[in-house]
């Protein structure tokens, strides 16, 4: 048995801010072709309010896989928080959420970095330590308010959102895991150094060497780890950094347009880093049927790529009703305008009190 | 805005799970926590978190002149909210809301956010705000 089919997730859940910003407004600013929008296949981004980051996102995500794992956070033995908007450079964010839900102080508790992948890297991880019977349930939240350069191309699509995943053992779990599989190297596609506000990318590499060759060759590993092709798949479900990529990745692959909409969530509220894959999963959860299976491969630049294989169980149907589902947040929403998105983001230059 | 590291620590847990005193003789529950009953006086009192209750909107006020370091969050907007089971009284900014979205006897419930921080450099302090109940889901 692998380590992997002794674990599952218990509980998940995801966290949008209500205000978007319609992406036609970012053309508008700054010059681009109006049809921009349309070429991402991304119509609005979710912008965090001036009393949100990526710690207080995930604190509502977590909240919502607590309702519906349904146990005593007390017996969490890890929260792992991966992003790349830590609202301190040096503090952790894990305490912070982990002392709001009632987990400490009897619990590990740290930040992860991977770019977007953080995340998923430390649900990789809480499965070796859940098989192992080192944790009972280990909390694994990907949370961004993702930085942009004003004017830049990938200020089209950051954006800030959360998910949350409980991870424990099988018997409790909504929906297990069957096997995973990494695949990594140094590809210098995003970047952003220490204390500067921004990152940068390079713009041949965002695509074919770091996006599609990562997230290829980690489903690949998975199909070859385990026999398994796309026709065994329900869903898929692959990194989100626009609304067109997660198609392509997945024609390469084999998988069928209508296996992967259903999670793709970027369309309507942008990228969110690490929630991006993680909330079209969270979102699969919200609608997947008992038996149905999942793939699920988030992408981090750097550059890295995890594939998981995730079949639901019957838990799934009486858990689902318990947390706010995607649906709702992504139906909650206020369209504001680039001025006050400036503001929100913090992106207007005055001297503070 | 000046941050003081041991109340913000001290009361931290406070805060996130927005505790509450109910005394076991008048029955009444009274926001912020105390030593003793802030109703009858009494000290046989128990401590109740009040994080997973919904609350009404009772009133509210609009600030539009917000002290320094609130700017960015003009117009701020402070409730007066009564939670549904304990009836606790409770005066939190609120949040996820604009001034003519504002209902008397609303629904409203408790989130993380930040409430206050000192410049760039400083503490940032998290604390609930109340925000309009996103969707009805059985407590």
């Amino acid at each position: 048995m692998n380590p992997e089919e002794k674990t599952g997730i218990l509980g998940w859940g995801s966290y949008i801010p209500r205000w978007r910003l319609p992406l036609p407004d970012i053309a508008r600013v700054w010059g681009f072709n109006p049809k921009e929008p349309e070429e991402l296949n991304v119509f609005e981004k979710s912008v965090a309010g001036v009393d949100e980051d990526s710690v207080t996102m995930g604190w509502e995500a977590a909240r919502n896989a607590l309702k519906r794992a349904g146990i005593d956070p007390r017996e969490i033995g890890a929260v792992w928080f991966g992003t790349e908007s830590k609202p301190y450079a040096v503090k952790p964010s894990a305490t912070i959420i982990a002392e709001a839900l009632g987990i400490t102080p009897d619990t590990m508790a740290t930040d992860w970095e991977f770019a977007c992948r953080a995340a998923s890297e430390a649900l990789r991880v809480s499965i070796g330590v859940v098989a192992s019977g080192m944790v009972k349930y280990a909390l694994i939240i990907g949370s961004d308010t993702a930085q942009a350069n004003p004017g830049d191309v990938l200020e089209f699509t950051a954006s800030s959102a959360a998910t949350a995943l409980i991870v424990g053992p099988r018997e409790e779990a909504a929906a297990y895991f069957e096997a995973s599989y990494t695949y990594v190297t140094d590809t210098p596609d995003f970047w952003r150094r220490a204390h500067a506000h921004y990152p940068l990318h390079g713009e041949a590499f965002t695509g074919e060497p770091a996006y599609f060759h990562h997230i290829t060759n980690a489903v690949k590993g998975l199909f070859e780890k385990t026999g398994l092709k796309p026709d065994d798949f329900d869903y898929a479900i692959f990194h989100q950094p626009n609304g067109t990529f997660p198609l392509r990745v997945g024609r390469t692959l084999g998988f069928p347009k209508e296996k992967i909409t259903p999670g793709l969530v970027t369309p309507y509220i942008g990228n969110s880093y690490n929630s991006s894959a993680l909330i079209g999963l969270s979102k699969v959860l919200d609608e997947a049927k008992p038996g149905q299976r999942i793939l699920l491969a988030p992408f981090g630049s750097g550059a890295g790529s995890d594939a998981y294989s995730i079949v639901v169980t019957e838990n799934i149907v009486s858990r689902r009703e318990k947390g706010v589902e995607v649906s709702d947040y992504l139906q909650r929403k206020h369209l504001i305008d680039y001025a006050l998105y400036a503001k929100h983001r913090g992106l207007i230059d005055r001297i503070k009190g | 805005m000046k941050i003081s590291i041991p109340p913000t620590w001290r009361t931290r847990i406070d805060r996130y799970r927005l505790r509450a005193t109910r005394c076991k003789d008048c029955g009444r529950t009274g926001y912020p926590p105390s030593e003793v009953c802030r109703f009858c006086g009494s000290k046989n009192i128990e401590t109740v978190e009040l994080i997973d209750e919904k609350a009404r909107l009772v009133t509210w006020t609009v600030i539009y002149s917000a002290m320094e370091g609130f700017e960015e969050r003009r117009p701020v907007i402070i409730g007066v909210l009564e939670t549904l089971n304990h009836k606790a009284r409770i005066l939190a900014p609120l949040t996820d809301i604009l001034p003519e979205e504002l209902r008397s006897g609303m629904e409203m419930e408790p989130v993380l956010r930040r409430i206050g921080e000192e410049g760039d450099s400083g503490l940032i302090n998290y604390g609930i705000a109340y925000r309009p109940v996103l969707k009805k889901v059985e407590q």
